[in-house]
Order: structure tokens, then sequence, then C-alpha cells
């Protein structure tokens, strides 16, 4: 068994601790976000002592969609910020379910605030709201800072663009990802037209201030966090591929030495960026979990060849330098609030489960595995995941088609059947969209709480 | 893992928005509720008194007045005007934007903009489209410039009243300069048997949006002033700084001219 990764009972101990799970911040976290808001609205407010006609009104709709943008704009870059209370506690996939629903919400804010603001200014100027174009090449040239604006009001959309689904389907990954990389200059370019022409910041200095804090409190995060920590951990952990390993047919394991990767404070059930330094390769960066507890000397991430990316792992030769970033993820050992786990993996799903199913503290009987796939065959680390079940006296159950090809029941009664006390587990689940609305659909039904039920989907 | 309805979830932020939206800009007064309680106990003049203080000074005012310089973005305006009787009766630009474009909108805006303040007697005339900046620059420094004619006016009008002990005691009156944020803000008023007769800013803030705003608010406020016969006028929203100093300025002038 080549393939073993043994060492558990060291990772088992780093995590043997008592269970204690830990809320996920996202309700206050939500909350101190609505107070911003409001906030915001009672600047405009308080600065506000009248509107005295409609194109008053059009005016001041355009400052507080105006001011709501500009807010929502810092904390959406912020979510991206791979802050560690949201990515380890929060979770990366609602985090990046948040920054896509944000940022929807925000670019309509801009385009609504742009066509009110120009609309507004025409009426004051005695034209009509066919003079849009004009007034806004009009306020170009003679506002300040409002030619940068329009330049990153023009990238807001640009992004957006690219970012709607039928569109980014279509497009290469990296190009995508180089054109969202280009937010950061448009928050740049309008910024300081917020500030030179924002009403409400020229009245009052206290805004100002605020609005520095926050935008400079932002730029701080992504400084910190997106490039000084980074640089900090591959300095010091030096990672190189070691040995790319066939699991099953279209899955690869890569093993990654390095120096001292215990002290990265990574956990089973989380996941790395990895960006591998070879031809083709080093532009882009891709999220893989590890399927292993991590080790001193070395890291396992197991990866299904669909995409260009990972189909290229298969060809990385041992020696190769590897910029990780990480880790990342909360579905870990924290989110357990019981002594029984189920752990429900679907295909490739199996990495961070099999990660867990090592580590998960526990004793004999209170681990169990359902795995799912297409055949036997596809059922990837099989006899990892014997090894392990036979050596802690955990549960492993595998559910593949039937020779006809007939997907396997997986409803309330089966589960119920397979785990009678299955009301009294904590399941983590991996795997496709579907599968996991499936699956989690059967594990309501058979009575399992939905806080109980830990699952990460990357799909949007 | 509650199921997503995107269709949904769309149709509700944005109901959500433009209702909120809606709901907070329909809940603000159309007048400064403020201003218009501390107007109630202000004694009200009539409009009556927005009659011409110029009325029987004839004669008084005669030859060139320069405007101040204006900076623009594009460069320079001065406005010069001749004045006969009181009257504008020919204005040019000293000054104006020249390079690039700029010379063509130079030579398509000021003659429209000479035409025009001749015509109009005011720095309240129409920005040529196109050359809005000029525009907006031309018509602060004729504002000066008549700012300027009407002083001297005033001052021989003064003289002239006080030699013959006449009834109408016309004077002018200027506040003290406020500063804002923006720039320093003066008013002056042209007092006639105690009530305002006009009001005028002499010093006004400048430069990026300042000019819009200034535009946009000085001439209301002036109007206001007349009207309200007090410095407990409306303040003209999106320039609320702008309408405070204002107010301050005003208030100063009242001050000066009761005592």
């Amino acid at each position: 068994m080549t393939t073993t990764l043994a060492g558990g009972r060291a990772a088992r101990r780093q995590t043997m601790r008592r269970i204690r799970p830990r809320r996920s911040p996202a309700t206050a976290l939500l909350l101190a976000v609505g107070a911003g808001a409001v906030g915001v609205l009672w600047l405009w407010w308080h600065n506000t002592p009248s509107i005295a006609d409609n194109n008053g009104k059009i005016l001041n709709a355009g400052r507080i969609t105006g001011l709501l943008a500009g807010y929502l704009m810092a904390l959406v870059v912020l979510q991206m910020a791979r802050v560690p209370a949201l990515e380890r506690r929060v979770g990366s996939d609602r985090v990046a379910r948040w920054h896509a629903m944000s940022g929807r919400y925000t670019l309509s804010l801009i385009v609504a605030h742009v066509f009110l603001t120009m609309w507004g200014y025409a009426l004051q100027a005695g034209k009509s709201l066919g003079d849009i174009v004009q007034q806004t090449i009009d306020s170009i040239n003679q506002l300040p800072d409002m030619g940068k604006a329009a330049i990153g009001a023009g990238l807001f959309v640009l992004i957006g663009l690219t970012s709607i689904a039928p569109v980014r389907r279509r497009l290469p990954y990296d190009t995508w990802y180089h054109v969202h990389l280009l937010t950061y200059a448009a928050v740049f370019l309008t910024f300081w037209h917020q500030i030179t022409t924002g009403n409400d910041f020229a009245v009052e200095p206290m805004a100002k201030t605020f609005w520095y804090a926050l935008y400079g409190v932002v730029t701080a995060l992504v400084l910190w966090y997106r490039i000084l920590t980074p640089i900090r951990l591959n300095l010091r952990h030096r990672m190189r591929v070691e040995a790319v390993i066939e699991e099953t047919p279209g899955i690869v394991s890569v093993l990654i030495g390095g120096r001292k990767l215990h002290r990265m404070g990574a956990e089973a059930g989380q996941f790395f960026r990895w960006r591998f330094l070879a031809p083709g390769m080093r532009f882009s960066s891709h999220p893989y979990s590890l399927s292993a507890a991590p080790r001193p000397d070395v890291l396992r991430i197991t990866v299904k060849a669909i995409g260009d990316h990972s189909a290229r792992l298969r060809e990385l030769t041992p020696g190769t330098r590897v910029w990780a970033e990480g880790p990342y993820g909360a579905m870990t050992a924290q989110r357990r609030s019981r002594g029984k786990v189920l752990l429900v993996a679907g295909g490739v799903g199996i990495t961070p489960m099999r990660a867990l199913f090592e580590t998960l503290p526990g004793a004999s009987g209170d681990i169990t595995l359902l795995y799912r796939a297409n055949t036997t065959q596809d059922l990837a680390l099989w006899d990892e995941l014997a090894a392990i079940a036979d050596d802690r006296g955990a549960r492993l159950m595998y559910a593949v088609n039937s020779p006809d090809g007939e997907r396997p029941d997986i409803s309330a009664e089966r589960l119920k059947q397979k785990l009678p006390d299955i009301d009294k587990h904590d399941v983590f689940m991996c795997g496709p969209a579907g599968f996991a609305q499936t699956v989690y659909e059967a594990l309501r039904g058979a009575g399992v709480p939905a806080r109980r039920i830990h699952h990460e989907s990357f799909e949007m | 893992m509650r199921k997503s309805h995107p269709i949904r979830r769309v149709v509700l932020a944005t109901a959500a928005t433009v209702s909120g939206v809606v709901l907070m800009l329909s809940l603000k007064p159309a007048s400064d509720p403020n201003a218009e309680a501390a107007g109630g106990t202000a004694p009200q003049q009539s409009a009556a008194a927005q009659e011409s203080p110029q009325g029987g000074a004839a004669g008084a005012g005669s030859g060139t007045v320069d405007g101040a310089v204006v900076q623009t973005q594009y460069g320079n305006v001065q406005v010069r005007l001749t004045v006969s009787n009181g009257k504008i009766t020919k204005a040019d630009a000293v000054q104006a934007p020249k390079g690039g474009t700029s010379d063509q909108k130079t030579a398509l805006a000021v003659p429209k903009l000479n035409q025009e303040a001749v015509a109009e007697q005011s720095a309240q005339i129409d920005s040529v489209s196109g050359a809005t900046y000029t525009s907006t620059g031309y018509k602060k420094s004729l504002q000066s410039a008549i700012d300027k004619m009407k002083a001297s006016a005033g001052a021989s009008q003064g003289s002239g009243s006080s030699q013959g002990g006449g009834a109408s005691q016309a004077k002018t009156v200027t506040g003290k300069v406020v500063q804002t944020q923006y720039g320093p803000v003066q008013v002056r008023i042209t007092v006639s048997n105690g009530k305002i007769t006009k009001a005028d800013a002499v010093q006004a803030p400048e430069g990026g949006t300042s000019d819009q705003k200034t535009a946009l608010a000085v001439p209301k406020l002036n109007q206001e002033a007349v009207a309200a016969g007090s410095a407990d006028i409306d303040s003209v929203s999106g320039a609320s700084y702008t309408s405070a100093g204002y107010k301050q300025s005003l208030q100063s002038a009242l001050d000066q001219a009761g005592g």
C-alpha cells in the first residue's frame, strides 16, 4: 500500500479535543452589515433637510443608491480578502455565495446611481432625460475625479457581464479571473469621486473620516491576507511536488512535501488554493481539499480530472514548486456537535471525507462513512478507507449503480434502516450539487435537523 | 442547504430597495421644517419689496467695469462690461480659454454669452451647450462685474440721497465673510426703507462641483433673502454648506443694517 498515508494517530491527537461546536459568526456579521447600511442611510437623512421637487427626488435617489453602493463595494471586496474568520468560521463556500450575491446587488446600485444622478443633473440644467448622454459627458468634463469614476463604472459593468452564468461558462477560467481582478482598479478609480463630489462627505467631516477608515481597513486586510500572508506561508514551508499517483482511472493524488507543514494549522476537511509553478499552470490557482490528515512532511490532494487544469495535474513532475494559499474551509471537526458522525461522499467529494474519516475523534462505531460512486472501480481510495475503518472500528458503506445502470436508493427510509439512530448524528457531506440536494432531503426526512447537516458547495 | 430561488430573490431585492428609497424620499418634506418654523415668528415682508433700487438713480455709473478672473479647468475667464447710465451696453471676454478644442468653443460661446449679458442685464443667462465650463466661468465673472457696477452706482446713489435728504434711504451693506469648507461666502444686501430690495453673493465657493452648486444655489438664496426679508430662508438642497454660510453672512449684514 504505497499510497496509504498512515500517521493518523498524531493527527487525531491534534484534533482530539472536547466536542464543543463553534457557532458560525454569520448572523452577527450580517447584523453588523445591516447596522452599517442603516448608518449610511441615516447620513443621507441627516444631511437632507428637504426635497423641493421631482428633480430633487431623482437626485436624492441617486445619492442614496450611490452611498449604499460605495458602502457595499467595500464589503464585496472584503468578502474576498481571505480573512480567516470568514474563510474558516463562516466557510469559504458561503462567503463566495455572499460575494456573488452582494456583487450583483452592488453593480445594480451603481448602474441606478449613474442613471439617476445624470438624469437629475440633466433636469437641473434645464434639459430632459434624452440629454442624459450629453449630461454625462459634461459631468465627466467638469466635475473632479469624474473621468476616473466613469472608467471605474465601465470596468464594473465589464466585470458584471463576464460573471453572468452563460458568459462565464464560455470563458476560460483564467480570463474570467483576470477580468475579475480589475475590481481593485475599479474600486480605486471610483473611490475619489465619492469623496470630492459626494455631498454628504463634504458637509460631514465625520462621514469622510469613516469612509476613509472603511476603505483603509479593507485595503489593509486585502494586502495582509491576500498578499503578505501567502508570501510568508510559502517562504516558510517551501512546498514541492513529491509524487503523482493514479488512484483510479481519471483520479490522481498529488503528494506535496515541504518544511514543518503541521505549522500551517490545517485541519482535516480544509482545502488550499494551489498553484503549480509548471508551464501553463502558474497563472491560475485552484482549490483542492486535503485528502489525508496533514503530516509534518507531506500533504496530499486527490483530484478528478474534469477541467483543463485538473487534467494537467497528471503530468506534474516531482520537484515542481508549489505555491499554496490557505488553509481555508469551515467543514472541520469544529462543526461537530454530537458524538456520532455520518460522513457522506459523492464521487471525488471523498477527499475531505477521507481526511475527516481518519481524524474525527470517536469511539468504535461512532463514525460512519457512506461513499457513493458510479461503479466499484470509481471508489477511489477504497483500500485506504477500508484500512482506516478496520483500524478504528468505524463503519464503511458504499452505494454504486446496479449493473444495468440503475441508481442506488438513497431515501429517508433506507438511511434509517441502515443507521437507526441517524437523527442522533452530525452529518458532513461533500459531493456534486444534485447528489447533495437528494441526500439533504433524505436526511431531513430521516429526522436530522438542518443545523447538524454540514455541507460545503461551490455551486453559485 | 435550502433550495435557492434566484428569480424570487432578484424580485424581492429589487422591490425592497425601490420601495425603501421611495419611502425615504417621500418622508422628506418639500421645504425645511426648521426654517419654516423660524420664518413664522420672523416678520414677513411682502414680495412687493422687490422693486428696483436703481429707480431714481439715473445717470449713476458709467464707464467700463472688469469682473473677477475666474479659473476654469480649461483656462481663465474674465468679463469686461461697458456701462452707461447704469445699464450694460456692451460685454466682452477679456480672457477666455485657448488652445486645442477650447479655441473653437470660445469662438462659439463667448459672442453668444456677450449678447445674452446685454440682453438680460444680469448674470442669469443661459449656458452655451457644449461649453458649460466656459459659460459657468463667464457667468461668475459677469456677476462680479455687475456687483462692482452696482456698488459704484449704489455709492453715488447714497451720496445723492443724502445731499437731497430724500425719502429713499437705500443703502448697501456687506455681511461678514463666512468660511465654509468649500470657500468663503459673503453676502451683500441693498436695503431701502428697512426692506431688503436686493441680495447678492460677493463671494461664493469656486472650483470643482462648487461652481455648479454655487450657480444653482446662490440665485435661489438671493431671491429667498429678498422675499423673506430675513435670514430665515430655506437651504438649497445639494448645497447645504453654501446655504449655511450664506445665511450666516446674510444675518450679519442684516444686523449691520438694523444697527
